[in-house]
């Protein structure tokens, strides 16, 4: 823990040079563009989740990520740490989770081409756990208004000798409309299709939907979505509210 | 289970995917169709006209290219693309140079993509 926080403050004591990576108008989809070549981002997630069916469980999930154009239409990101905080009336404390690389390559520009496309690989390992993710990124910019859409197919692999096995299928569609220069409003609705052991017998089905807001100044942006579920999944959470803060490294 | 039992979940599976992504396809051609004829959001494309518009005060074709493609690729990794008639023309040079750390542009970039927005103004 001692080193993970001394990590966490160096990386803050490093964010006052060098370049901006980019904005995110939105925080459950990822955009097509990507950093531009040799600019560095230091990004923090902060997601509440409240779920209450069977019983009222709070979680809050902590991501602390740098982002780094390698080239114009290659982004790294490193996820540096994956940790949460969960309250619940048997147990309630801080937890480590995993660590992650994600890498998106760029492939046509969304406002030149008929559509934007990015596609995204990640790699994450933590405690008992391993997980595969893959993404297909559309993006369409209509002047103000950015419409995007997300596929995403997850393999998680987690538990002693990681003998549990789950696939996720989501897509995320989102819309964001440019009020002003430095804010944008829009609405974000994820569809999560779970296969638990990869098999769709339990047919679980989540529907979330709700509103966003990014406000971006010099060099840092925050941009906060609350999503509600639309359905009505046991173990689910009811509301989430996430919050990504980006400051330029 | 049995095979036809998969089968049938696998195109429930389908069809509900399918739904939304033609709500997805729906939506971007709405909006798409609806601009047509009325409003192009892709800044204007580098011309010779373009150029002889700026009769050749802005920098040369070549240039405008480079900037054109800095403004629809660098730009939007914040905001989304002006019109470059919002602002003057006495206004670009303060607004890039404002932008230009955030966008990672050398000088000779930050100069091209502001040849390329002062060109299209004088046109």
């Amino acid at each position: 823990m001692k080193k993970f926080l001394s990590l966490c403050i160096l990386t803050l004591a490093f964010s006052a040079s060098i370049s901006f990576g980019g904005v995110r108008h939105f925080t459950f989809l990822y955009e097509a563009p990507t950093s531009a070549r040799g600019s560095a981002e230091l990004e923090n997630w902060v997601t509440w989740k409240r779920t209450t069916d069977p019983e009222r469980f709070d979680q809050v999930d902590f991501r602390h990520e740098i982002e780094y154009g390698v080239t114009d239409r290659f982004q790294v990101s490193v996820y540096l740490a994956d940790w949460f905080y969960e309250a619940d009336p048997e147990h309630s404390g801080f937890s480590y989770s995993d660590s992650a690389i994600e890498l998106i390559y760029n492939l046509t520009n969304p406002v030149d081409d008929p559509i934007g496309l990015s596609v995204y690989g990640e790699i994450k390992a933590g405690d008992r756990l391993v997980e595969l993710e893959s993404k297909l990124i559309a993006q369409k910019n209509f002047g103000p208004l950015i419409l995007v859409y997300n596929a995403t197919l997850e393999a998680v692999w987690e538990g002693n000798d990681l003998i549990e096995r789950e696939g996720e299928f989501s897509q995320v569609l989102g819309a964001s409309y440019e009020i002003s220069p430095p804010i944008s409003v829009g609405v974000e609705l994820l569809h999560e299709f779970v296969f638990p052991k990869w098999r769709d017998e339990e047919n679980i089905r989540n529907l979330f939907v709700g509103p966003n807001v990014s406000y971006r100044s010099r060099n840092w942006f925050v941009t906060v979505t609350g999503l509600a579920q639309a359905t009505d999944t046991e173990d689910e959470p009811d509301f989430q509210v996430r919050t990504i803060f980006g400051i330029g490294l | 289970m049995s095979r036809i039992s998969k089968c049938e979940q696998f195109l429930e599976l389908v069809s509900e995917m399918r739904r939304l992504v033609i709500f997805a396809i729906g939506l971007v051609c709405l909006v798409d169709f609806n601009s047509c004829g009325t409003t192009s959001f892709a800044p204007p494309p580098v011309t010779s006209e373009l150029s002889r518009a700026g009769k050749g005060q802005h920098g040369d074709i070549a240039m405008l290219r480079e900037g054109r493609t800095l403004f629809v690729s660098r730009c939007i990794e914040c905001h989304t693309l002006p019109t470059v008639s919002q602002h003057s023309a006495r206004e670009w040079p303060r607004l890039i140079d404002e932008m230009a750390g955030r966008a990672n542009l050398k000088p000779a970039e930050r100069e091209a993509v502001l040849a390329y927005i002062l060109a299209v103004r004088t046109q």
